[in-house]
């Protein structure tokens, strides 16, 4: 279809080995799930057209490979990114206590100070849940980011977590630019429906 | 928008990961983590000589270090890309898909290079097809004067 795009923003995925973080993504892209997922090599990078309230965004997404070997050069794709999915597994309790590392790592490699921040609680679906609701939306609060749980492998939370991170970006003035800057000032975005959801939020 | 393909290092990473190289060289002891390092950022350069060097540093790694071979295949794939040289790109994805036919990343990979070679083997169908315009133009003249004589 032939739409009109309002702007290209993008969005990183970071977070421990094993969390998630590719099948969240081929969930969200591809609507698809492989029980076999192989481990990232490097970054993986892949695009998509999200709808919110109205407007038509697409997403360049860069999936960045949680193995150690590949960590010295991650960050330098985080440059110029407006949002940040940091990915962890309700299953794992070690990726959750990782959170503040990788929260660091964004504070000293990313470009934009206004970056819009959202934990993924990842993997619900499993039986032996380490980390409670609570203490990860008590965690989210105390860094100011968004908070959703979702499995990847039943698509739970999955679409409702890209589009809640897409709706705060264009939410925040400055983060982005409009293509049709000749018409519409940026900033002036009188126009877009806030959000009853502020620097954090819980999924029903 | 920039992709795997066309994104570019930043030149303070690929002169950090170029000094530590070579540190390391200058003393005979060069790790298979240094040389990935800078080979990464040699094949995300916008010099095809970088690219180049990249790749080389890479094929001496697939031979002499087995534990990344899935990574460097899949960077002497990229690097290869870059440089245009598509057939030797997709042999190296290939190969890739060999040890494992499901991988999402490489046959994203695969899929990315093939519209490539299509985009630009599109351009110089165009090209082609504008001379056969041009000469069915004059074909076309000629035989118009042709007719114009016979009457």
């Amino acid at each position: 279809m032939d739409e009109d795009i309002l702007t290209t923003l993008k969005i990183l995925i970071i977070g421990e080995s094993g969390v998630g973080k590719s099948s969240l993504l081929l969930r969200f892209t591809e609507d698809n799930f492989d029980p076999e997922q192989t481990l990232t090599i490097g970054v993986d990078f892949k695009t998509k057209k999200l709808n919110i309230d109205g407007n038509t965004v697409k997403l360049a997404i860069w999936d960045t490979a949680g193995q150690e070997r590949f960590r010295t050069l991650t960050p330098s794709y985080y440059r110029d990114a407006q949002g940040a999915i940091l990915v962890f597994d309700v299953s794992s309790y070690a990726t959750f206590s990782k959170l503040s590392t990788w929260l660091n790592e964004l504070e000293t490699y990313s470009t934009k100070s206004n970056i819009v921040k959202m934990i993924v609680g990842n993997k619900i679906d499993v039986d032996n849940r380490e980390v409670s609701r609570e203490e990860a939306m008590k965690f989210a609060r105390r860094y100011q980011t968004l908070y959703i749980e979702a499995s990847a492998k039943t698509r739970d939370g999955v679409q409702t977590a890209f589009e809640e991170l897409v709706h705060k970006i264009i939410q925040t003035p400055g983060l982005w630019e409009s293509y049709a800057s000749d018409n519409i000032h940026i900033g002036d975005r009188e126009h877009l429906p806030r959000s009853s959801c502020a620097s954090y939020c819980g999924l029903v | 928008m920039a992709d795997v393909l066309t994104e570019i290092v930043q030149p303070d990473d690929l002169k950090k990961f170029e000094k530590i190289y070579h540190e390391q060289l200058y003393k005979n002891d060069v790790t298979p983590k240094a040389q990935f390092e800078y080979a990464w950022c040699l094949v995300r350069s916008k010099y095809p000589t970088d690219i180049q060097k990249g790749i080389i540093l890479l094929e001496e790694l697939y031979k002499t270090h087995e534990e990344g071979q899935r990574d460097y295949l899949y960077f002497l794939a990229i690097g290869n890309a870059r440089l245009k040289q598509y057939t030797k790109a997709l042999n190296y994805v290939r190969s890739f898909l060999v040890i494992e036919p499901g991988n999402q990343q490489v046959i994203t990979l695969q899929q990315t290079i093939k519209k490539r070679m299509e985009k630009e083997g599109l351009v110089g169908m165009a090209m082609a097809g504008g001379v056969v315009l041009a000469v069915g133009a004059i074909v076309g003249v000629g035989m118009a004067i042709a007719s114009k004589v016979k009457s």
